[in-house]
């Protein structure tokens, strides 16, 4: 297929690659300014507390302070879902809670200001762990809601949302069920998905109502959107994103880091910026949900799941942006990977005194399924059913259909990947080395070797709306007009490769806008794999209109009566009836340009699908898990960037994804809340030194999406590993673990290596 | 003794800089990393955790790897620097085959790790023009890179291994 | 990081009267990758008013027998411990302990000096004021230690008294192993201490005024079998969540003398000598090996979450004890 193509599928260098090579990008903390500012946060100690006092004279009169900011004197901006999250407030629901913020001449003296600072708290007991906080007489965060219980309602997705999966009869369906299985499982270690470039924002409000914000972020108009809630329908936002070091989905959450900034500058009428720490990123910016369910499945001998019950706590943290959002998508994916008749799922989405929680990739399915996949397995065991047998049977097939994030219901149009995952499952040797439930694969010495596998799909590959413009200029040269920052999909490279394919022009002469709220038009930016068929859809409706308006001027000059008669490539245009006859796009283009308009409309009827096999080695002696190989498997329709789609899926490691099992996690301080990881020793990520062995299958079965037939799969690369690695754990070791991640304690505990007595220490 | 200046090579350029406060001048607590950033506006050399423990920062120091975010400047008074903006060709622009490797391999996705990720690769091949896929894979561990650009990377410096100048 | 007065010296004696100068509100740099993040961090009491350069001392950097001794200088970088070839053939443990700290960028910089007396790693003492803290405790002077109650996955499971926090220091398990010491510099002159003495339950051996300049080691005469093993999450970075130093002479099969050093478990590298004793004298066997890794145990006392570092503490006396016959 990708044979026919000049650019699609084809290996193309990054058209910002030299500029990161040579240290020539400029990310947000790069960028220069004049009379710039500097922002720093003063950040609470305490998890939950009343600020009795607050006095800033001291910070005041350091030379080079200009202002200083508390919720005495803070806009009265707020935001969350519902919006009663107050950029500063009296109350501190978090260590780490902004108290005040100062703007001084350089960072060095904000931090000097912030020390002079002195506050005074009335502490409040604060409580951490969901079930605690939805007893009665637990701590309460905020006084709008009861049991620390946030209404289940998206409402950013319309009239209506899904706020849980309730069909057909589970009484009936575990009735029927050859074997039943449940018990609490979770995934509530809280990685960090921890971006390389920590958010930071510079804000420049001119008074009364002109706002410049220039963010590491992934998304233009999106953000823009938000801010105009927040600061108020009568400013006028400007948003600039240049390169994004990383995001995952965090950088979407970085509303407060622009609205201190934001204040800041406004108070003082100079550009401010102002960027997080690696500690402040890792203990105040965005978590993994918590996630734990509850949960009873039934499930028949040939792999049929009759039924799926039970409660679903989801952990926000200390407020909630998106996370009703993140149920309503995870809910979705549930039906997707398990084609149950009968389910009563019921959420709920709780508060406690921490940091957090809020989008990372994998957005909500991913912790759903984390747990979920655990659940199903035990069924499996007492079936004695291959998992990949029964994932596969239960993931979606056309003319199955599912409830989307609106609640609506969805008639699948999509393909059957069970070809793809049969072939993962060949390249792994999933039939030759799964020896059954809790059997090793292999036993070395005292390494175990296990394998497990995982699945994932979401329904967002066409979420959401998005527009483009191509113009064609008189030069010949291509210019697309999207609001898109790079980063690291390759997104802004792949959109001049469509529309150097469809206008079949070499790809040096296409380039696109920087991502300028001013310039650009409504795309709702990268999320939920919607990049290869929404944004890439919207260009390539775009240059398609370029291309007709291009035409339409043209076929007089040929002698045409119809657009339709006519062809182009190299920038020359003729007639298909007789290719003698031509024109130059210079000569139609004379001192004049065209501009095409593409828009693309969310379309929910398809889903993606990735399946992740792994083989992991535990060390029965000392706990040590270490991943040897993964398979990951999945069909994207037609490649659009070989190397770029490598990156993706081999991104199934970090981000708070497969190593989510094996050493990430962010580690709470029992009594105090504090975040104790908060810096990169004690926070595990994947070194390079140790890189399991990855392969990608990657089949390319035309989907029903545009005209290259592409589906996007980068955002679930990270969800179907963390189940697998615990169940290949499991199978290894020959005992169930359920906790995530997989230290050695738990592995020793799991063999009866400890014995759990607490000898020492509290003399 | 206390030094009132102190002189640094970076990317063959010497700079002479006076040790105080305000613009221009170098803090006894400044550090390499903000002194390139800041006071010599080399923004190629990325801060991400500013602890050492992401080599995001990473330059040569007298040809070998560092991290500048770990060292005082005052303390490297007479050193020579390399950062990411001193690989290419001053002269010509062209790229050190490093780099270039790294476009052919897209060893890179958000590419915020990626001038740390080519300095400490930089390193090996100074020390050890053919080097085999472990001491690559070992000579990088100290890089962070959250998008999992590593398989990549790996290949893009075993592809130029032998080709350094 | 906040500002401070800077200072280079050039001689050990001057660092000394340097530091007496400032009364203990001066720190040396050496390497800077522990000073730098503890500074970062600024999470004690005691910000300094100065830092002093150790790097301008010349000649402080060295590995060379000399008579009865090994001496290698406190500025002697870990990346040429690393690379050293006299290391490599009669102290790979040194050698094998040096590579497992930090990332190769560190250790370009990272001193042997600094690396035994950098500051402790418990993530309470750590925890970084620019997100709420800092945070008081034992070791701070005020206040319970928070780990017994708190997350002590990683804090000791021997030797604590009051305060929990393990010697972070690699090198200092291998020099241990080797009957290693430091020399310390002071006002009134020089003194010896032997490496598992130098460690306090609550800090070092060194006083306000006091600086390392040598570590000695007594030659070996006899081949001895050497390994350093380190248990950790992930290999490069990570500090040891436990760790082993062994020195062990065969002769015809039996063992004549050993040493076992344990690190990250306590507050010092421990030396294991009731297993030790018991292997002296003995061939090396599965069954000698078991009982011994047994015994350098006895006495191990977990917190509420890191009982598991026995077990893994044992596996690695016994692989460490094992690897000589192999
Ligand atoms: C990411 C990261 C990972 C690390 N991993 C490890 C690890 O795995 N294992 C490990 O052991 N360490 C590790 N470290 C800690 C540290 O970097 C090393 O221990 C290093 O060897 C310290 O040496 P330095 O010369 O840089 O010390 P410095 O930072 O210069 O000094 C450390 C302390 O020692 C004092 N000091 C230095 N020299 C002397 C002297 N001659 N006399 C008296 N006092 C002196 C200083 O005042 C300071 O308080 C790690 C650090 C980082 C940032
Ligand atoms: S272990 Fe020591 S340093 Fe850590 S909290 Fe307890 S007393 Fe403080
Ligand atoms: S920024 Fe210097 S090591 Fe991370
Ligand atoms: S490419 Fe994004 S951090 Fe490495």
């Amino acid at each position: 297929m990708a044979d026919n193509y000049r650019y699609i599928g084809k290996v193309v260098p990054r058209s910002d690659g030299r500029d990161i090579v040579t240290g020539g990008t400029l990310f947000l903390n790069d960028l220069p300014f004049r009379n710039l500012l500097y922002g720093k946060v003063l950040r609470s100690p305490h998890p939950h507390a009343v600020i009795k006092s607050i006095d800033t004279k001291k910070a005041e009169q350091l030379k080079g302070v200009r202002a200083i900011i508390t919720y005495e004197n803070v806009p009265d901006w707020k935001f969350g879902n519902p919006p009663i999250v107050h950029l500063l407030d009296r109350k501190v629901r978090y260590v780490g809670a902004a108290v005040a913020i100062v703007a001084a001449e350089t960072e060095s003296i904000c931090q000097q200001a912030l020390r002079l600072i002195e506050v005074e708290y009335e502490v409040l007991p604060a409580v951490f762990d969901e079930y605690e906080a939805m007893q009665p007489g637990a701590p309460q965060l905020y006084d709008q809601l009861t049991g620390n219980l946030l209404p289940l309602m998206a409402v950013n997705l319309g009239p209506t949302s899904a706020t849980e999966i309730v069909t057909g009869d589970v009484e009936a369906g575990f009735a029927e069920a050859d074997a039943v299985a449940e018990g609490s499982f979770g995934y509530d270690n809280i990685p960090n998905p921890i971006p390389m470039e920590p958010p930071g924002a510079v804000v420049h409000w001119e008074e009364p109502n002109r706002v410049t914000v220039w963010v590491s972020h992934q998304k233009v108009w999106l953000n823009k959107r938000i801010l105009t809630i927040i600061f108020g329908e009568e400013v006028k936002v400007r948003v600039i994103v240049g390169p994004c070091g990383g995001s995952f989905g965090s950088k979407t959450m970085s509303w407060q880091v622009q609205c201190y900034a934001a204040a800041l500058s406004k108070a003082t009428g100079q550009p401010v910026k102002l960027c997080y720490s690696k500690e402040e990123q890792l203990a105040c910016f965005v978590l993994r949900p918590a996630t734990r369910i509850n949960g009873k499945v039934g499930m028949k001998k040939d792999g049929t799941v009759t039924a799926v019950a039970g409660s679903w706590i989801l952990g926000t943290g200390y407020y909630s942006m998106t996370m009703q959002t993140q149920l309503a998508v995870g809910c979705g994916e549930a039906m997707i990977a398990i084609r149950s008749k009968n389910w009563n799922l019921k959420p709920a989405i709780v508060c406690t005194n921490r940091n957090s929680s809020g989008i990372v990739r994998g957005f909500g399915g991913q912790e759903l399924k984390c747990a979920l996949i655990p659940l199903l397995s035990l069924a499996m065991e007492k079936l004695n059913l291959d998992p990949f047998e029964v994932l596969k049977k239960n993931f979606i097939k056309p003319g199955d259909g599912y409830y989307w994030r609106d609640a609506q219901w969805y008639n699948y149009r999509g393909i059957d990947y069970s070809p793809a995952m049969d072939q993962g499952a060949k390249v792994f040797g999933w039939k030759d080395k799964w020896k059954g439930w809790l059997k090793p694969t292999a036993v070395k010495g005292t390494k175990s070797i296990g394998v497990g596998v995982g699945i994932h799909g979401n329904a967002d590959v066409g979420e959401d709306v998005g527009e483009a413009y191509v113009r064609i200029d008189n030069d010949g040269r291509i210019v697309i007009i999207q609001g898109l920052a790079e980063h690291g999909t390759g997104q802004r490279n792949n959109t001049l490769k469509v529309a150097a394919e469809v206008l079949q022009v070499p790809i040096e002469n296409v380039s696109i806008t920087p991502g300028d709220s001013l310039i650009t038009p409504v795309e709702w930016g990268p999320a939920g794999s919607r990049g290869t068929y929404g944004i890439l859809g919207a260009v390539i409706a775009a240059a398609e209109d370029a291309k007709k308006k291009l035409f339409e001027l043209a076929a007089p000059m040929l002698g045409a009566n119809n657009p339709e008669e006519l062809d182009t490539a190299d920038s020359v245009i003729w007639l298909k009836s007789n290719p003698q006859k031509s024109v130059t796009w210079k000569e139609v283009l004379h001192l004049r340009s065209v501009l095409g308009h593409g828009r693309f409309d969310a379309d929910y009827t398809l889903a993606n699908c990735m399946m992740s096999f792994v083989e992991v080695q535990v060390d029965t002696e000392t706990g040590k898990l270490d991943v040897l190989r993964v398979v990951n498997t999945t069909d994207a329709g037609q490649i659009i960037d070989p190397q770029g789609l490598e990156g993706q899926l081999n991104g199934c490691l970090g981000s708070a994804g497969i190593d989510s099992a094996v050493f990430e996690e962010t580690i709470l301080d029992p009594s105090s809340g504090r975040i104790l990881n908060a810096n990169l020793i004690d926070y595990k990520w994947r070194t390079t030194a140790e890189l399991p062995e990855i392969e990608n299958v990657v089949m390319e079965t035309p989907m029903g999406t545009h005209r290259f037939k592409a589906i996007g799969v980068g955002e679930i690369s990270t969800s179907p590993g963390p189940s697998a690695v615990l169940m290949a754990a499991s199978n290894a070791i020959g005992q169930w673990l359920h906790e995530y991640p997989v230290t050695p304690e738990r592995v020793l505990k799991a063999l009866g290596k400890t014995t759990g007595e607490n000898r020492g220490g509290a003399r | 003794m206390r030094k009132h200046q102190i002189n640094l090579t970076v990317n063959s350029q010497v700079y002479q800089l006076e040790v105080g406060t305000g613009q221009g001048r170098v803090n006894p607590s400044d550090t390499l990393s903000f002194t390139l950033r800041e006071t010599l506006g080399l923004t190629g050399t990325k801060l991400s955790c500013d602890g050492g423990a992401c080599g995001g920062c990473t330059v040569l120091m007298d040809g070998e790897a560092v991290l500048s975010c770990m060292l005082l400047t005052i303390e490297c008074d007479g050193k020579i620097i390399t950062t990411i903006e001193g690989l290419k060709d001053a002269k010509t622009g062209e790229l050190d085959p490093l780099q270039q490797s790294f476009i052919d391999h897209t060893a890179f996705q958000c590419g915020y790790c990626t001038p740390g990720m080519i300095m400490s690769a930089k390193a090996l091949l100074n020390e050890n023009p053919a080097p085999t896929e472990a001491e690559v894979k070992k000579a990088l561990s100290g890089n962070f890179c959250r998008c999992i650009s590593h398989y990549q990377v790996v290949r893009a410096v075993m592809d130029a291994t032998g080709k350094g100048r | 990081m906040r500002t401070f007065d800077h200072i280079d010296v050039y001689s050990i004696a001057e660092a000394c009267t340097t530091l007496r100068e400032y009364q203990g509100r001066a720190r040396l740099n050496a390497g800077g990758s522990d000073l730098l993040t503890v500074l970062k961090g600024d999470f004690l009491a005691d910000y300094p008013e100065a830092v002093i350069n150790l790097k301008t001392i010349s000649g402080m950097d060295y590995i060379r027998e000399d008579g009865e001794y090994l001496r290698i200088g406190t500025l002697t970088r870990l990346t040429d411990l690393v690379s050293s070839p006299l290391l490599k053939e009669k102290y790979p443990v040194l050698s094998e302990a040096a590579y497992t700290v930090a990332t190769p960028q560190i250790r370009n910089v990272a001193t042997l000096g600094g690396n035994l007396c950098q500051d402790t790693r418990c993530w309470y003492y750590r925890y970084p004021r620019s997100i709420g803290g800092p945070v008081q405790c034992l070791r701070k002077g005020s206040g319970p230690c928070l780990a017994i109650k708190g997350d002590n996955r990683y804090h000791a499971i021997m030797g604590g008294k009051k305060c929990f926090a393990v010697c972070p220091s690699d090198m200092a398990v291998a020099l241990a192993a080797l009957d290693g010491k430091v020399i310390i510099v002071g006002p009134e002159g020089e003194r010896r201490v032997e490496v598992t003495d130098f460690y306090h339950p609550t800090g070092n051996e060194l006083a306000k005024d006091e600086v390392v300049r040598e570590i000695e080691i007594p030659i070996k005469r006899t081949p001895t079998q050497q390994s350093f093993r380190k248990f950790t999450l992930r290999k490069p970075i990570d500090f040891a969540i436990v760790s082993s130093a062994t020195v062990i002479t065969v002769a015809q099969g039996i063992c004549t003398d050993a040493r076992i050093v344990l690190g990250a478990v306590a507050p010092a590298p421990v030396r294991a000598k009731a297993a030790e004793e018991l292997l002296i004298g003995k061939p090396i066997t599965e069954e000698t090996d078991t009982a011994a890794a047994e015994k350098a145990l006895v006495g191990a006392k977990p917190l509420s979450k890191n009982e598991y570092k026995i077990q893994i503490a044992k596996t690695l006396v016994k692989q460490a004890i094992l690897g000589v016959t192999d």
